[in-house]
């Protein structure tokens, strides 16, 4: 009876990850595919498609303007989101603890409402299928993320090496700049991580703001799918999860993922 | 931290020893210091003490008496609500911490971790813009001094407790500090090591020679390496003096009874002047002491001071309860008539050994010197 139960656990743990997995492992052989039509098994294998997206030029553009995007989302999203979490951790002001519980309140929200009301402003703005258009709606996405992750990052810290550093000699800016930032560098590769992944991931927020002019790899899939059924689209999202595993591996190379993410 | 580290000019460098101001006069001093958060009462209320140069002061007290506070108020880490801090005559409340020349041991050691034991060593020398051979020999010298030489390379974390609080010593002592803070620095390690510890953390503050405020709850650790001790209790200081003062001649009800252990009696003072009598429920007690204006007061008895005796020849009398032997002593308590129980510390073998059975009754004598009053 003791032994069976560690058994079930294994093969509940089994099964939910095979729930998960087994259509991403499907779609991985579908983007091998050489049929006119999604298909399974295929009746023939190869990189036909493959060669097709690396051809297309809308996809490529796709790719490119997705990272480029991510890429300022990431920087940016740091930028704004360690000073906001510092705040929230070492500063007393008044209303601190109701933002404090109110930092992730933007997920609750609809993204489709979200995404109404930035194109309702961003459209007076002219900010459109622009480049600040579409980074600026992807912060609303990430800061949260940001904040909380660097928020968790500085309690864990705690304040008493930073005044061990002060009693030595260390200014504020010195303090932060030598003994803070150091000690940070898990949690904001970990919040760059996500937020990066959650940009270049970004479908709903995206559709209200791309246009002809400039539109992302995730936004350019779902049009693609809108239209046509052929195993491209498994290449491509074959390709959008490489992307999001790449940034994990480099995550759990640089500092592990454990340590990241924190307790 | 890397070797091009450059700082502006927030540190004061070391000078040193500072110029010689006479003997007597306090190093350190603190005038009417307080602590108001507030709560119900100040967390520190209107402390006066002094700290002479190159001694080293003990701040005693339960946990939430104010110690803590008041050694984090020195250290600029929080603002007083009023009083000053003078250090060599200077008031240092303004000042931030960062302009305070202090060397602070916190209980968790507070290491930084990213950096190496050397690097830990040498972080406020090259705040203090010290030149890269000068700092390198001072870190070796401060290694040297808390014998940790060999290990500057390694991360704290690789350390034992022992070790890393020896690299927060040695970080706290190299930039040459006026006054050293030390608070509850050997209350994270296990007993064996903090015994060794303790009188290496003297050894250290002998040699260097620096001023040092030592914050402890444990009476022990006062009483083995404090020139003085401040005893502090509910955010007040209750008596300062030597350890054999604070022992002996308790100021305070409270200082005898934190301090080793103390029999407590609860007395009327019968009479004034010349026929003021000291009692215990009608019966005098002998005793050397001025009394306070009563008519309630405490009476305290250290047990080592107790000694046994045949009933009619004792002061008290009663039957003793327990015997327990401790090797170097012998423990027994003895319950009054009243049933109050005192008790008694022995020398195994000595007087009052045989008697000590339970069960037997016996008589208890001191030394009239030997009874403090207080008032109740």
């Amino acid at each position: 009876m003791q032994s069976l139960l560690p058994k079930l656990g294994r093969l509940y743990v089994i099964a939910v990850f095979a729930f998960i997995f087994l259509p991403l492992i499907l779609v991985l052989l579908i983007s091998f595919s050489t049929d006119d039509y999604l298909n399974f098994p295929p009746h023939g294998w190869g990189l036909r498609y493959y060669h097709e997206v690396l051809g297309n030029a809308n996809f490529m553009a796709g790719i490119r303007n997705s990272a480029i995007i991510a890429a300022i989302v990431m920087v940016l999203s740091l930028a704004f989101g360690l000073p906001a979490a510092y705040a929230l951790t070492r500063l007393n002001f008044a209303g601190r603890d109701f933002l404090r519980s109110f930092v992730l309140a933007p997920l609750i929200l609809p993204t489709i409402v979200l995404g109404l009301g930035i194109l309702m402003i961003f459209t007076q703005l002219h900010l459109t299928a622009t480049y600040p258009g579409l980074v600026l709606a992807h912060l609303v996405m990430t800061l949260p993320f940001t904040v909380r992750i660097l928020q968790t990052t500085l309690g864990n810290l705690g304040t008493e090496v930073e005044q061990a550093a002060m009693t030595l000699g260390a200014r504020p800016l010195q303090t932060f700049r030598y003994i803070t930032l150091p000690r940070l560098v898990p949690g904001l590769v970990a919040a760059g991580a996500i937020s990066a992944i959650l940009s270049f991931d970004e479908v709903v927020l995206s559709l209200f703001i791309v246009g002809p002019r400039l539109t992302t790899l995730p936004v350019a899939i779902y049009r693609y799918v809108d239209e046509r059924t052929d195993p491209m689209v498994a290449v491509l999202a074959v390709l959008l999860i490489a992307v999001s595993l790449g940034i994990v591996l480099i995550v759990e190379r640089s500092v592990g993922f454990a340590r990241a993410f924190g307790r | 931290m890397r070797g091009d580290l450059t700082m502006q000019d927030g540190a004061r460098a070391s000078t040193g020893p500072a110029s010689a101001s006479a003997p007597d006069t306090a190093h350190v001093t603190v005038e009417n210091l307080t602590f108001d958060y507030g709560g119900d009462k100040p967390a520190v209320d209107g402390l006066n003490l002094g700290i002479r140069r190159g001694e080293f002061l003990g701040l005693l007290g339960p946990s939430g008496c104010g110690k803590t506070t008041t050694l984090r108020m020195v250290a600029g880490l929080i603002a007083p609500t009023s009083g000053r801090i003078l250090v060599g005559g200077d008031d240092i409340v303004a000042r931030p911490p960062w302009e305070r020349n202090l060397g602070l041991v916190f209980q968790s050691y507070a290491l930084f971790p990213h950096m190496s034991v050397a690097q830990n060593v040498a972080f406020g020398l090259r705040l203090r813009k010290l030149g890269r051979t000068e700092v390198a020999d001072r870190v070796q010298e401060a290694l040297r001094t808390v014998r940790l030489d060999g290990l500057g390379d390694r991360k704290p974390a690789q350390l034992s407790g022992g070790q890393q609080q020896r690299v927060a010593i040695a970080r706290a002592i190299v930039i040459r500090p006026d006054i050293l803070l030390l608070d509850e620095p050997l209350s994270n390690l296990d007993a064996r090591l903090r015994d060794e510890m303790r009188f290496e953390l003297r050894d250290i503050q002998m040699r260097t020679g620096i001023t040092t405020l030592f914050v402890t709850h444990d009476q022990q650790e006062a009483l083995t390496l404090c020139d003085r001790i401040a005893v502090m209790n509910g955010g007040k200081l209750e008596q300062v003096g030597t350890p054999e003062e604070i022992y002996d001649r308790p100021g305070s009800r409270f200082v005898s009874h934190f301090i080793g252990r103390a029999n407590g009696f609860d007395c009327r003072v019968t009479g004034s002047g010349a026929a003021a009598r000291l009692e215990l429920n009608g019966r005098a007690l002998p005793h050397a002491a001025d009394l306070p204006p009563g008519p309630d007061v405490t009476a305290v008895l250290r047990p080592h001071a107790v000694e046994l005796c045949t009933p009619d020849e004792g002061i008290l009398q009663g039957v003793v309860h327990r015997r327990a032997f401790m090797g170097n002593a012998l423990e027994i308590e003895v319950e009054l008539e009243g049933g109050q129980m005192i008790f008694a510390e022995l020398r195994p073998g000595g007087p009052g050994d045989d008697s000590a059975r339970p069960g037997r009754a016996v008589g208890l004598t001191w030394r009239p010197e030997a009874i403090r009053v207080f008032p109740a």
